[in-house]
């Protein structure tokens, strides 16, 4: 009984193998005769960064469906999980581009695992658009990788210029060890805060935490000490609140500023009220939409969320933008030959998308010359401005 | 017994005919006269897990030492080929926020010394955390070897002038043949092998069985203990080396003690002191995982989308087969046994003499 099983488990398997080849190949051919685009999404829907995957998936997937067709072909999106493994998204990739035959992939949250796929990419020269991945390894030195969200050099000098704005003169940054969202964003904090005081001893305090931490009074209480105007703390929506509920408890009464990961409900949920007057910035914001295209979307993706979420995440309209950005140059491009879409890309002009005027940089990172700073007030994200940047 | 001399002559030409396949197989591949990039890459994936999983049977199946170090000596070899191998001129791209460290930023070297330097650099770090950690037993031993993999990768996220902290590396640069990861690997299960067939193998299993008894008849326990755990480091760190160059860039994150489980995984799998179970296994976790992808992508029976059938769903059923495969495999695929003609012809024979039962002819 047991060996019979066992025989037909490995049976099933071979056969899964083999049919699983035999069928994609089919499917292969099937597709260049079918009146059908594929788009590859690679993202993270297993795994650490699953949450976030699914949310960006979700903005990707209704963007699919208000704009379903390209060249009068039907777009058919093709999922494939990376299990927030660097060896998984490698072979996820080169699954979309051997076996499904996409044209255009998407993708992915978190940048480590897009860096991992930059190469295959770049070799196969598919077009590849990333909706949230900050770190400026993923598109450097890569021809076929964008993306669609601004860059961590661009959210640090903004938060930097917010402060010198409030009449800061000294900052304190607290960044998580091994996470290079906060790191990246810490440092670039921290050098265009030096830049544009003009004083290198401006920072007055750099502290790093590790993954998990849940006590930051001893890194706190050594900001304390040195009393600066503001503290910049980029770290993911579970730390945050921590951190701004213990710092107000030591009686620290400096500014504190975040990133965009802090534009999450939880933030406000754990913190109470201790997160009043924190700031962040994000990408867009669903009271103010910026542009025709994000008062369409934020109107219609509030209803899909409806009952699932409270407000719309930024790496939603992130991937929605992506897609949108993807379509928009194999329309252009009038052909779905990978080149062809690239360089259509590059040319992309004022793009209008949800998360405000796209152009793209010589590296095919989103040239945006918007972030939105936003603050809590009475339990609420409250926008407070658009800040432009030349 | 001349019957006998035959049947081993048969089974000589059948296994050498198996290996010419494989082989043949390979050089098709790696010629991409047939197969693509993906199968390629699943292969190459398995070669790398077939090294690293062996490694660790060598330390956990074959000396019984409970070691979870794995992630840790891959890290130092998946390092070690980062730092050496990415070309001097894009060094200052990938090391944007922090230089490198001078000294390391002007050396460059072959990747195969690189590799090599790797693998000497686990086995390195081995020998010293082996000596105070291995006269641990059991659990502790696994504690310690799990807190020292972790310490390794903590060391990797800070030490930013030389690994570039949080951020990683990339540009490594690729192997532009298959050879170099089944090369490596088909050496690799040689070497162990022959080892643990050598009395220093003999050693271990002594060791393994029972400590007393083995130290009584003579074995330097301490010594071979060490030595066990060396080249296991060794071949974990040469195994990191190639997933460097295979995924062309690392991070520390990569190297979480998490990875670790899923080479036990394969090694309780393939059979805890069984190298050809171990290679069967590695095949069957890392390919099975890309099979299953089936179960992922939408599926339409009769014209009703099946809703279960939606990416995330294959984790589902790789647990389940995971569950039946331990359930009726209690020592895993092959226990402690290798994968032979005896015991593909016992296998079917039992099975034969159940089948008798109801009437059948084995």
């Amino acid at each position: 009984m047991k060996r019979k099983l066992s025989l037909l488990i490995s049976l099933l398997m071979v056969l899964s193998l083999i049919t699983a080849c035999g069928q994609s190949q089919d499917s292969g051919t099937a597709s260049a005769d079918e009146d059908v685009i594929k788009i590859g999404v690679f993202e993270p829907l297993t795994g650490e960064n699953g949450g976030g995957g699914l949310q960006e998936l979700g903005g990707i997937q209704y963007a699919n469906k208000m704009y379903p067709e390209v060249l009068g072909k039907k777009i058919e999106l093709v999922v494939v999980d990376n299990k927030t493994d660097k060896g998984e998204a490698a072979n996820a990739v080169t699954r979309l581009i051997e076996k499904d035959k996409v044209v255009a992939i998407i993708g992915s949250y978190g940048s480590g695992v897009s860096i991992a796929a930059g190469d295959i990419i770049k070799n196969a020269q598919i077009p590849a658009m990333g909706a949230s991945c900050t770190n400026p390894m993923v598109t450097q030195g890569n021809p076929f990788y964008f993306r669609a969200c601004f860059l961590d050099p661009f959210q640090g000098r903004v938060m930097a210029n917010y402060a010198i704005e409030q009449g800061a003169k000294t900052a304190a940054v607290i960044m998580q060890n091994g996470d290079d969202y906060s790191v990246g964003l810490g440092n670039f904090f921290i050098n265009a805060f030096k830049e544009l005081t003009g004083d290198e001893n401006s920072i007055v305090d750099v502290s790093e935490f590790q993954v998990n931490d849940t006590d930051f009074n001893a890194i706190l209480t050594n900001i304390k000490a040195k009393n600066p105007d503001v503290i910049f703390a980029p770290s993911s929506a579970t730390t945050a609140p921590l951190i701004i509920k213990q710092a107000r408890a030591l009686g620290i009464k400096s500014l504190i500023m975040g990133g965009d990961t802090w534009e999450n409900p939880a933030i406000i949920d754990v913190a109470g009220e201790d997160a009043e007057g924190i700031v962040l910035s994000t990408f867009f914001d669903e009271n103010d939409p910026a542009t025709e295209e994000a008062k369409k979307f934020v109107e219609g993706y509030k209803k899909e969320l409806a009952g699932k979420e409270p407000i719309i995440p930024a790496v939603a309209a992130l991937g929605y933008d992506a897609y949108l950005l993807i379509r928009d140059a194999i329309e252009r491009a009038g052909s779905t030959d990978g080149v062809a879409i690239r360089d259509a890309l590059r040319e992309t002009k004022d793009f209008e998308g949800v998360t405000g005027i796209i152009n793209f940089t010589e590296e095919g990172d989103a040239d945006k010359n918007i972030a939105v700073i936003k603050t809590v007030e009475n339990g609420q994200f409250v926008y407070i401005d658009t800040v432009v940047v030349k | 017994m001349i019957e006998k001399v035959e049947n081993k002559r048969i089974r000589l030409l059948i296994n050498i005919f198996l290996a010419a396949i494989f082989v043949a197989v390979i050089v098709l591949l790696d010629t991409k006269k047939i197969g693509d990039d993906y199968i390629r890459r699943v292969l190459n994936l398995t070669a790398i897990y077939t090294i690293v999983s062996v490694s660790m049977n060598l330390v956990n199946g074959f000396t019984g030492l409970f070691s979870l170090g794995q992630a840790g000596f891959m890290a130092i070899g998946a390092y070690t080929v980062a730092l050496f191998t990415v070309p001097l001129q894009v060094r200052p791209n990938v090391f944007y926020m922090v230089p490198q460290n001078p000294i390391i930023a002007q050396i460059e070297l072959p990747f195969a010394i690189a590799l090599i330097l790797g693998g000497l650099l686990a086995a390195l770090a081995a020998i010293l955390i082996g000596i105070p950690v291995l006269r641990l037993k059991s659990d502790y031993l696994a504690i310690a070897t799990l807190g020292f993999s972790e310490i390794i990768r903590i060391v990797c996220t800070n030490a930013k002038s030389i690994t570039n902290g949080a951020l990683g590396i990339k540009s490594i640069p690729e192997m532009p043949t298959m050879w170099v990861f089944f090369g490596v690997a088909i050496i690799s299960v040689i070497i162990i092998y022959l080892l643990i067939n050598s009395s220093y193998g003999r050693a271990f299993k002594a060791i393994r069985e029972d400590e007393i008894a083995a130290e009584a008849m003579g074995i330097n326990l301490f010594k071979h203990k060490v030595m066990s755990f060396a080249i296991g480091a060794f071949f974990a760190g040469i195994g990191g080396g190639l997933l460097a160059s295979l995924l062309a860039t690392v991070d520390p994150r990569q190297f979480y003690f998490t990875v670790t489980y899923n080479f036990l995984l394969i090694i309780v799998l393939g059979g805890m002191g069984s190298i050809s179970g171990t290679v069967i296994a590695s095949f069957l976790v890392t390919a099975g995982l890309e099979v299953l992808r089936f179960f992922d992508e939408p599926l339409t029976l009769f014209g009703v989308n099946i809703p279960v059938f939606r990416p995330g769903f294959r984790m589902v059923i790789f647990s389940l087969l995971l569950m039946v495969l331990v359930l009726f495999f209690r020592n895993g695929l092959l226990g402690q046994k290798e994968l032979s003609w005896k015991v593909i012809h016992n296998w079917f024979n039992r099975r034969g003499k159940k089948k008798t039962g109801k009437g059948g002819v084995a």
